[in-house]
């Protein structure tokens, strides 16, 4: 890691680090760019997505049947997080830890490109709890409006992620030598390796947000991103007692090998001495 | 009828503004540019949408969407290809400001802040000066701030130095509330270091106080709304303003301020429907955030004889530690951020500093509080991680590795995190003007920030990085170091492009010479009779803790004079 550049990248990349929670990043994983372009005033897109008549939003922020992928990206995306985040049947490893395909990632995805579609558009669920954590009702299924100039930003910003499914499903089966869905697990992950137009980067951020987003957003179903990383999620309106924050958990040895020493290592080698 | 005042935001300053005019007697409008997510303002606990929801911040939930109203940042001012468009230190933009985003952690700025350059002196090329008050006239303001928004600390537990540079006159309306696991070990390491890390005062509730709950500690705190109003910040000052029969405008965005020779006569602002409106007052007050009400200054062209408005910009300059504990998860998921800092680096006579500072041709310089213990949430780790793989398993960086990390946690549920908040001095190259070419939605110029740090702000991290990183592993931290957070030439690889800090201040500061500064001693503009000041963009110069209190007892202070 001696070269500028790698050292440059890989510390703007970490720059979450020492902050985590004070900062809120200036990406937005919708658009999977690290400079977000301008849009301006100049911007004007037809919304893709958007159906013909305003809909009702379900219980949940989510539909199970899909709404705006058609049957076969519905297949592809399925297929291809589930090998970025396998689960039991994706990989011997991963037996006992759900993945993707247990998550519900795909959902996730269709319910974000659908998010304009309902009245009440879903790119904002509610508060203050859901029912998770003591609450009789989820406050969080029922989803916020957006003001005119969000509704406009989200309009523009789901037109083009809109458009890079299309365009990355097509990349995807076209790498895969016709059929993702249909191809071996290694020939699938040479696929992904390829990052066809950026694809796999913005699968794969879409992915994380689908395995450990609140579940009304359509992914994480029966929480079981937050369980398969010991997280609780979201905690109110019971919250955490005095002893839970002040004392130690007990110990929890993480023992230095394979990736995690990897990432380590790699840490260690880059910051300034 | 009384006098007409608008005031320009709903933040801290607006809010403490809009509490004090409507006292007076004003007829009060708020022009608030985003939505209310609260239900009755007039309520002490007003039903509400924020909650534990990582997602939703990440989406922009309580700030401008990055797209519609991006801002520019560049460091070189001789170029105009901005590094950065979009999302630059985005403060809150919705009811409650800033005092929505943060983690209420309320030191008090120090004496020697108050008088920087009777007591400390100039620096070449700062343009460092005295506030138009001292610490002894602002103490009753904190005082009185401290007891409306409901501060938690125990005085008599504060580091000597402390006390001594910012004394109080009593104890704090709360005692303090309970520690957090992960500031518990990296107090513990500064303690061992010499260093004095203690609880720091907080505007977050230890007991019940004026109807509001004790905090449950349910941890998404920093960069998020309250769910309980544990932690009410601006909404304390707000809801006094509307029991006087002040109203409050949400999605009022303020186009320009009207003025004619010495008055200011009114604003014109756009509803959500975008319809525009135009209103007249006897008064108005700027509390839109220094970058925000820097720009809406230059956009509606106020008289600026001596081009100050926007300079003199401040960011504090982060200082990022990472501590990272392989024996234990340390979950600092749980709690309120953070409970303790450390104020030694604060002090220009920190044992080294001034001989350091003597050696990089420096008076003196500082570094700033440092906060102990935070950590992240778990979509920002996995795109960390989707990240850093493309280094460790380029092959493959994807799949059951993924999985192992998220697992094992290294970087949210194992990590204990510092920010070192250094001070940032007043430049007048660092600053707010309208960039040439990138509009909002409204078609307005949106903010170019321009900043890079000088000599004292690389001298002292220089300094104190690895005595922050000494801190760190002397917690007994298996993997410690400290990393800048912005390039600078000393430091060429950083963390980051633009300041990530949301400490912005500075840009219409206060003072007596109109060629130094835009606003007066009570924060009015220089050449108009009724235009005021109350939010960050006030600032003579930035301190070294976290500012939001002083804004609010600053604007006290301020609009009290002349209300």
């Amino acid at each position: 890691m001696g070269d500028d550049w790698s050292r440059r990248t890989l510390l703007r990349r970490g720059g979450a680090l020492g902050l985590a929670s004070m900062l809120p990043p200036t990406v937005l994983a919708a658009c999977s760019n690290d400079r977000p372009a301008a849009r301006g005033s100049s911007t004007t897109s037809t919304p893709v997505a958007i159906a013909a008549a305003a809909r009702d939003a379900p219980l949940g922020l989510w539909s199970d049947a899909p709404r705006t992928l058609t049957e076969h990206e519905f297949k592809v995306i399925e297929e291809a997080t589930a090998r970025l985040i396998p689960g039991p049947t994706d990989d011997p490893a991963e037996a006992d830890s759900p993945g993707a395909r247990e998550a519900n990632v795909t959902r996730y995805i269709d319910t974000l490109l659908s998010a304009l579609t309902l009245k009440v558009p879903t790119v904002f669920a509610g508060g203050p709890a859901s029912n998770r954590a003591g609450a009789d009702t989820d406050d969080m299924a029922t989803a916020v409006p957006l003001t005119t100039v969000q509704h406009g930003a989200w309009v523009d910003r789901l037109t083009k992620v809109r458009q890079q499914y299309t365009d990355g499903v097509l990349a995807l089966d076209t790498a895969a030598g016709g059929s993702f869905a249909d191809a071996t697990p290694d020939a699938k992950d040479a696929a992904l390796v390829t990052n066809p137009g950026d694809f796999t980067t913005l699968l794969f951020a879409h992915a994380i947000e689908g395995m450990y987003s609140a579940p009304e957003y359509g992914g994480n179903a029966d929480g079981v991103g937050w369980k398969s990383i010991s997280f609780p999620g979201d905690s109110q309106p019971s919250g955490y007692t005095a002893a839970q924050v002040k004392d130690s958990d007990g110990p929890d040895v993480y023992v230095r090998a394979g990736i995690g020493d990897k990432l380590l290592d790699l840490l260690e080698s880059t910051a300034v001495k | 009828m009384g006098k007409k005042a608008i005031v320009i935001g709903s933040g801290p300053g607006g809010s403490t503004a809009a509490m004090v005019l409507a006292k007076a007697g004003y007829d009060v409008v708020i022009l608030e540019k985003g939505p209310n997510m609260f239900g009755d303002l007039k309520s002490r606990t007003p039903s509400t949408r924020f909650s534990n929801d990582e997602l939703k911040r990440l989406r922009h939930f309580s700030e401008a969407d990055p797209d519609a109203e991006p801002r520019t940042f560049r460091r070189d001012p001789a170029t105009e290809e901005p590094l950065v468009t979009g999302a630059v230190q985005s403060l809150p933009q919705t009811v409650g400001g800033g005092a929505v985003h943060w983690d209420a952690k309320t030191p008090r700025f120090w004496d020697i802040d108050f008088k920087k350059r009777s007591l400390l002196g100039p620096i070449d090329g700062a343009s460092i000066e005295d506030w138009p008050f001292e610490y002894s006239e602002i103490a009753p303001f904190y005082d009185e701030v401290e007891r409306l928004i409901g501060v938690a600390g125990n005085v008599d537990d504060l580091p000597e130095l402390v006390n001594r540079h910012a004394p109080r006159s009593g104890p704090l309306p709360m005692p303090a509330g309970g520690h957090q696991h992960s500031s518990l070990l990296l107090a513990k390491g500064a303690t061992d270091m010499g260093l004095h890390p203690y609880v720091v005062p907080m505007a977050i509730n230890s007991q019940p106080y004026q109807d509001r709950p004790a905090c449950n500690d349910c941890g998404f705190c920093s960069g998020y709304g309250c769910p309980t109003h544990a932690r009410i910040g601006a909404l304390a000052p707000l809801r006094e303003a509307l029991l006087d029969g002040a109203e409050i405008r949400e999605k009022a965005t303020v186009l320009q301020i009207a003025h004619d020779g010495s008055k200011a006569s009114g604003v014109t602002w756009v509803d959500d429907a975008g319809k525009e409106h135009t209103e007249q007052a006897d008064v108005i007050v700027l509390g839109a955030n220094a970058i925000e009400s820097s720009r809406l200054a230059l956009l509606s062209r106020l008289p600026d004889p001596h081009e100050q408005i926007g300079r003199n910009m401040m960011f504090h300059w982060y200082t990022q530690g990472t501590a990272v504990f392989l024996s234990e998860r340390v979950h600092s998921y749980r709690g309120r951020a953070y409970t303790h800092c450390v104020d030694d680096f604060a002090d220009p006579d920190f044992p080294g500093a001034r001989a350091a500072a003597r050696a990089a041709g420096l008076p003196y310089f500082r570094g700033g509080i440092c906060e102990l213990g935070g950590s992240q949430m778990p979509i920002d780790e996995g795109r960390l991680y989707q990240q850093l793989l493309g280094f460790i398993a380029p092959e493959k960086p994807f799949g059951t590795a993924f999985k192992e990390l998220m697992r094992a946690s290294l970087l949210r549920d194992r990590l204990a995190g510092v920010d070192l908040i250094g001070e940032d001095l007043p430049y007048g190259f660092n600053r707010v003007d309208l960039d040439p070419k990138v509009k909002d939605v409204r078609g307005q110029a949106v903010a170019r920030i321009t900043y890079t740090a000088g000599d004292h702000e690389v001298a002292a991290q220089a300094f104190y990085l690895p005595k922050l990183a000494a801190a760190l592993k002397a917690s007994g931290a298996d993997v410690a170091f400290a990393v800048p957070q912005l390039s600078t030439d000393r430091f060429p690889i950083a963390a980051s492009d633009a300041p990530q800090t949301k400490h912005i201040l500075g840009g219409m500061r206060m003072g007596s010479d109109p060629t130094t500064s835009v606003t007066d001693d009570v924060g009015r503009f220089h050449g108009l009779d009724n235009l005021y000041v109350a939010d960050g963009s006030a600032f003579t110069s930035g301190g070294a803790h976290n500012p939001t209190l002083t804004i609010m007892a600053t604007a006290l202070r301020n609009v009290r004079r002349w209300a």
